[in-house]
């Protein structure tokens, strides 16, 4: 019994993390129509973001500084948000294709610099030497990873219940002005551009939270954790869930993460061992599947977007 | 989903506790006591290494299991996500109650694997492959608690072999293909320094990714130093496709290669006519008569001489957790079959082969109260106190059937010209 | 230097087949399509098996053409694995982008054909095993071109770039001077308008998707013979082959052409400056750098 709830804590610790980013994800596509193809860049940059500050010196690359935990936790969401600022800057103007194809690229970019930017990054090998936040007090059994899932999800809810007032706010509703008609938000004065790169960058920084939770959890990052596989899970997640709900968004994280370890556990529970090399491929065929399978016949999403009408009409600002 | 995960899991819980009551009641092969594999079976040369594992549990079984007990290796597909390679050790660890988990491959897997999995759950980790220095780095500010082994030599003794072979062959200068990857990286580094010391100038040092449209730019910037030899730090797919357009261009033939490419694919996609004076590298087995048999019984099984990455490795990983099973006992926990390493890798313990026979031999020296030294695929190995293992190594070349070695080095004589280098 | 622009042109060939087809797809469905490189799988292994099959049975078909490492085998393999890889384009078309486009917006096209991608290449990597596969075994050596400075070039790439350049002109002749072309352009422009105008819009798209198919094809079997073929050419190449697109400009088909050799060019040359490690960077860092100096790409037009 204690096993099966160990392993349930590891679990939902896990789809937690990246139900924060499917979150963050959400604010930009589901909320704003914002394609960003490049997701494992900003969770990646706060994963190396608060290793780098909240680890130890490491002889052979940067960082190393020590920082207190939370600290460097903020550092990692400021670095993936100034790389959301950056990129924004660059590639928000751009026709949505051109953002999908860009910000695809930039993932691309970020993966291939940490692999090779020794100096930085540590390379391909990554980076360790980071304590998990008051292990020495808590050691690293059961209970350890017990309060840190309480504290990922406390995460979690701070994040759902921020983005839920933000959308409800007169500023969601102007995302979805934006998203729906463009040129209508700007005929009534508003800045479209401005407020993109906002949600860019807010999403990003969601994403970014993601990153250093996950780094933290595993205490070690590399080029690996980055690879583009991560943007595909996010984004079925967010596709199968519902994009515009942000409890969709979560749920879609739980369902898709149990789909894709249940998976590989029933196949190696009850398929031959000849078929084990299939079992990848067909995974990745079946997410495929799902993802397609989705936009044909449930394009909202399992749990899709509650239309929210504003009470006044006249929004404040 | 939730509901039916759960009831999934209450369905394994119960068969677990099944099995564990059928252990404590039954004697010998009438239990079965589960180690865990993570390896990458989804990609095209971590399949072998699998089957090369469960081998290597195969014989064991056939010379009576471990502490009378049949062995069941539960194999999970790290689909090299190191997410997923992690909760599959983490549900094997808690659902199927393992206390030896062999994996991952890439190191970049085996890390959280082991941070987060190993060391937290007090369970023996030993991998096949993963080269990175890093793990020497954990064990020395010890973070692995000693928990972690490795039959993959480290890279350093690679490396220098590797530059033996250019020095012995009176190359003047080299060129560098290296995998871009933590090993290939590590490699590149380790080898350029020897090549400096042996006074071999290195024209160029070309990182080779994955998957790229064309090697023709790489490979053109390693033909224009002109050198008389090329070193490959790579793997079979990138490896074929760069080496033949090194030779399409007009390269070299005087090639030095990598344990990495003792592949049968690369044999044939480039072609052995192209191969004649290409040198591999790679760790030996001692020159014993019965060393030959680890050889013998894989041809037996699989119909191919083990040429691949980590094959050799994968057995060896395998056999030795077993052993240190047996030696540990019953119902050992994790901390004290990682204890038991040792007294299976002595020395000056009595030697034992690679095979089912080596097995039943080694039980009853170990019942005696003795130490063993296990005779692997790879060598006498022999752990030093972070988990690294050091071995004698063999120069290689390509033929019609498969590889045939050139040149036999004794552990001593890789030390020796190690420490030469320095 | 010279070797390296030399080299970049003849990988940049590949790209510009890949790029022009995509670029009519892009242009006429408005929409970034993921998938475009995997129909370079497509075809690559639809040549392999059809390749195997001549040569079995007439073996006469085994021998090389001239210089090249080329079959007269292999060439009738080409031209089927194009209508394979049309036929293929066409029915992803019908099962999936035309469904989708009738129900959402170009945005959820974008992530189909994330999905559909990932589909292809692993039903490849199912079907046809994760290893290496090649055309032929034999290497055919390069032939020197001047000693000094030394230049090399394999007779393979000097064919694929002479077709590729036939091809390209040819279809840039059709769609600028024949009332196909004139048709395609405007269903390109305002499919509703062009409708009204008596264009059959539904045989337009089918037109399109073969076109790109074929190419695409093409473009695989080259590249299949100057490296080789693995299941996942359609992920290395579908960063490249975007930045060929985007550089020309989306609806160019010279744009294209030139795209890809202007991309073949620049990972070539950056490694005159950058460490091959970064190769991989620089389809991205092209991209961003002309969609900065160039919104539209160099030939591309302005379009909402």
């Amino acid at each position: 019994m204690i096993g099966l709830i160990s392993y349930l804590v590891f679990f939902t610790t896990v789809a937690s993390i990246l139900a924060i980013a499917v979150l963050g994800l959400n604010l930009q596509w589901g909320n704003t129509g914002l394609f960003n193809g490049g997701v494992v860049a900003f969770f990646g940059a706060g994963a190396y973001g608060t290793l780098l500050l909240g680890g130890t010196p490491q002889p052979d690359h940067m960082g190393g500084f020590g920082l207190i935990y939370p600290l460097a936790l903020l550092g990692g969401m400021v670095a993936a948000g100034l790389l959301a600022w950056i990129v924004g800057v660059l590639t928000l103007r751009m026709r949505h294709d051109y953002l999908a194809i860009s910000t695809f690229g930039v993932a691309v970019a970020f993966e291939n610099l940490m692999r090779n930017a020794e100096w930085l990054s540590g390379g391909a090998k990554g980076i360790r030497g980071f304590e998990r936040p008051l292990r020495a007090a808590l050691g690293d059994g059961f209970l350890y990873n017990l309060l840190f899932l309480l504290f990922v999800l406390l995460l979690l809810f701070a994040t759902y219940r921020f983005l839920e007032l933000l959308v409800g706010s007169p500023f969601g509703r102007l995302l979805r002005a934006i998203r729906e008609d463009e040129t209508a938000a700007r005929s009534l004065g508003k800045s479209p551009d401005r407020i993109r790169l906002i949600a860019f960058i807010t999403g990003s920084v969601i994403m970014g939270l993601a990153g250093g939770l996950y780094g933290t959890f595993y205490a070690f990052v590399s080029p690996q954790d980055v690879l583009p596989t991560l943007t595909f899970q996010i984004w079925a997640m967010l596709i199968v869930g519902g994009a515009g709900n942000n409890r969709g968004a979560i749920m879609g994280a739980f369902l898709i993460w149990a789909a894709w370890t249940a998976s590989g556990w029933g196949l190696s529970r009850f398929a031959p061992v000849e078929m084990q090399i299939f079992a990848g491929s067909i995974q990745y065929v079946l997410i495929g599947l799902v993802i397609v399978g989705m936009l044909l016949w449930r394009p909202q999403g399992l749990f899709p977007e509650r239309l929210v009408v504003s009470q006044s009409g006249h929004a404040k600002n | 989903m939730k509901k039916l995960n759960n009831s999934k899991l209450a369905l394994t819980l119960g068969t677990s506790i099944g099995l564990a009551m059928v252990a404590g009641s039954a004697m010998a092969q009438d239990c079965t006591t589960k180690i865990g594999a993570v390896l990458p079976t989804s990609v095209d040369w971590g399949r072998p290494i699998a089957e090369t594992a469960q081998f290597a549990v195969d014989q064991v079984n056939a010379a009576g299991g471990v502490a009378g007990c049949e062995i069941e290796m539960v194999l999970r597909d790290t689909q090299v996500d190191p997410k997923v390679g992690v909760d599959a050790a983490k549900a094997l660890v808690d659902l199927d109650g393992v206390q030896v988990l062999l994996g991952a491959v890439s190191s970049g897997v085996s890390m959280p694997i082991l941070t987060s999995v190993s060391v937290p759950s007090n369970v023996m980790q030993m991998s096949c492959c993963s080269s990175s220095t890093a793990f020497t780095k954990l064990a020395e500010e010890g973070n692995t608690d000693g928990l972690f082994f490795r039959t993959f030599a480290t890279t350093g003794v690679q490396a220098a072999v590797g530059a033996k072979v250019a020095a012995d062959q009176g190359f003047s200068s080299v060129a560098i293909l290296y995998k871009n990857d933590d090993w290939g990286q590590d490699l590149n580094n380790l080898i350029a320094r020897d090549f400096e010391a042996l006074g071999i100038t290195v024209t160029a040092s070309v990182a080779i990714n994955d998957g790229q449209p064309s090697y023709r730019a790489e490979v053109t910037q390693a033909l224009s130093g002109s050198p008389e030899a090329l070193y490959l730090g790579l793997y079979p797919a990138e490896g074929t496709a760069a080496v033949r357009e090194w030779l399409s261009l007009g390269g070299t033939q005087n090639m030095i290669m990598a344990n990495s490419l003792k592949s049968d694919d690369f044999r044939e996609n480039v072609g052995l006519q192209y191969l004649g004076s290409a040198l591999g590298t790679d760790t030996a087995s001692p020159r014993v008569a019965s060393a030959d048999a680890f050889v013998a019984a894989y041809i037996d099984r699989f119909d191919s001489e083990p040429n691949g990455p980590g094959l050799a490795n994968s057995y060896d990983a395998t056999m030795i957790a077993l052993l240190a099973m047996e030696a540990a006992g019953k119902d050992a926990t994790g901390d004290q079959i990682a204890a038991s390493v040792a007294s299976v890798t002595d020395p000056n313990g009595t030697p034992v082969t690679a095979d089912t026979a080596g097995f039943a031999a080694a039980r009853d020296v170990l019942a005696g109260g003795g130490t063993v030294m296990y005779q692997g695929a790879t060598g006498n190995v022999r752990f030093d106190a972070n988990g690294d293992v050091s071995a004698p190594a063999v120069v290689w070349k390509f033929t019609e059937g498969g590889t045939e070695e050139v040149q036999y080095l004794s552990l001593t004589e890789v030390d020796d010209f190690i420490a030469s280098l320095n | 230097m010279i070797q390296h622009m030399l080299d970049g042109i003849l990988v940049g060939a590949i790209l510009s087949l890949g790029a022009t087809g995509l670029t009519m797809v892009m242009h006429m469905l408005r929409f970034a399509n993921f998938s475009h490189a995997e129909l370079l799988s497509i075809g690559a292994y639809s040549a392999l098996v059809f390749d195997a099959i001549f040569k079995s049975a007439l073996p006469v078909f085994a021998t090389q053409i001239g210089p090249l490492s080329m079959t007269l085998a292999l060439g009738l393999a080409m031209i089927l694995a194009m209508g394979i890889t049309g036929a293929s384009a066409v029915l992803f078309d019908r099962l999936v982008f035309r469904r989708v486009r009738e129900k959402g917006d170009e945005l959820s096209m974008v992530f189909a054909s994330f999905g559909l991608a990932l589909i292809i290449r692993n039903a490849i990597g199912l079907i046809f095993g994760l290893h290496t596969k090649l055309y032929s075994q034999d290497i055919v050596f390069a032939t020197v071109l001047s000693r000094d400075p030394l230049l090399l070039v394999k007779p393979d790439q000097l064919a694929t770039l002479g077709i590729a350049l036939v091809i390209i002109l040819a279809l840039h002749l059709t769609l600028s001077r024949t009332n196909f072309g004139f048709a395609l352009r405007a269903v390109a422009e305002n499919p509703n308008l062009a409708q009204v105008n008596g264009i059959n819009l539904q045989k337009m798209i089918v037109t399109v998707w073969v076109l790109g198919g074929g190419l695409a094809a093409l473009a695989g079997v080259f590249y299949g013979l100057s490296n080789q073929i693995t299941p996942t050419i359609g992920r290395d190449l579908v960063l490249p082959i975007f930045a060929a697109t985007i550089v020309g400009g989306i609806g160019s088909i010279y744009g294209a052409l030139l795209g890809g050799f202007i991309v073949g060019l620049a990972a070539n040359l950056a490694l005159l400056i950058l460490p091959s490690g970064y190769s991989p960077s620089v389809p991205f860092l092209i991209i961003l750098a002309v969609l900065l100096i160039r919104p539209n790409g160099l030939f591309g037009e302005a379009r909402t």
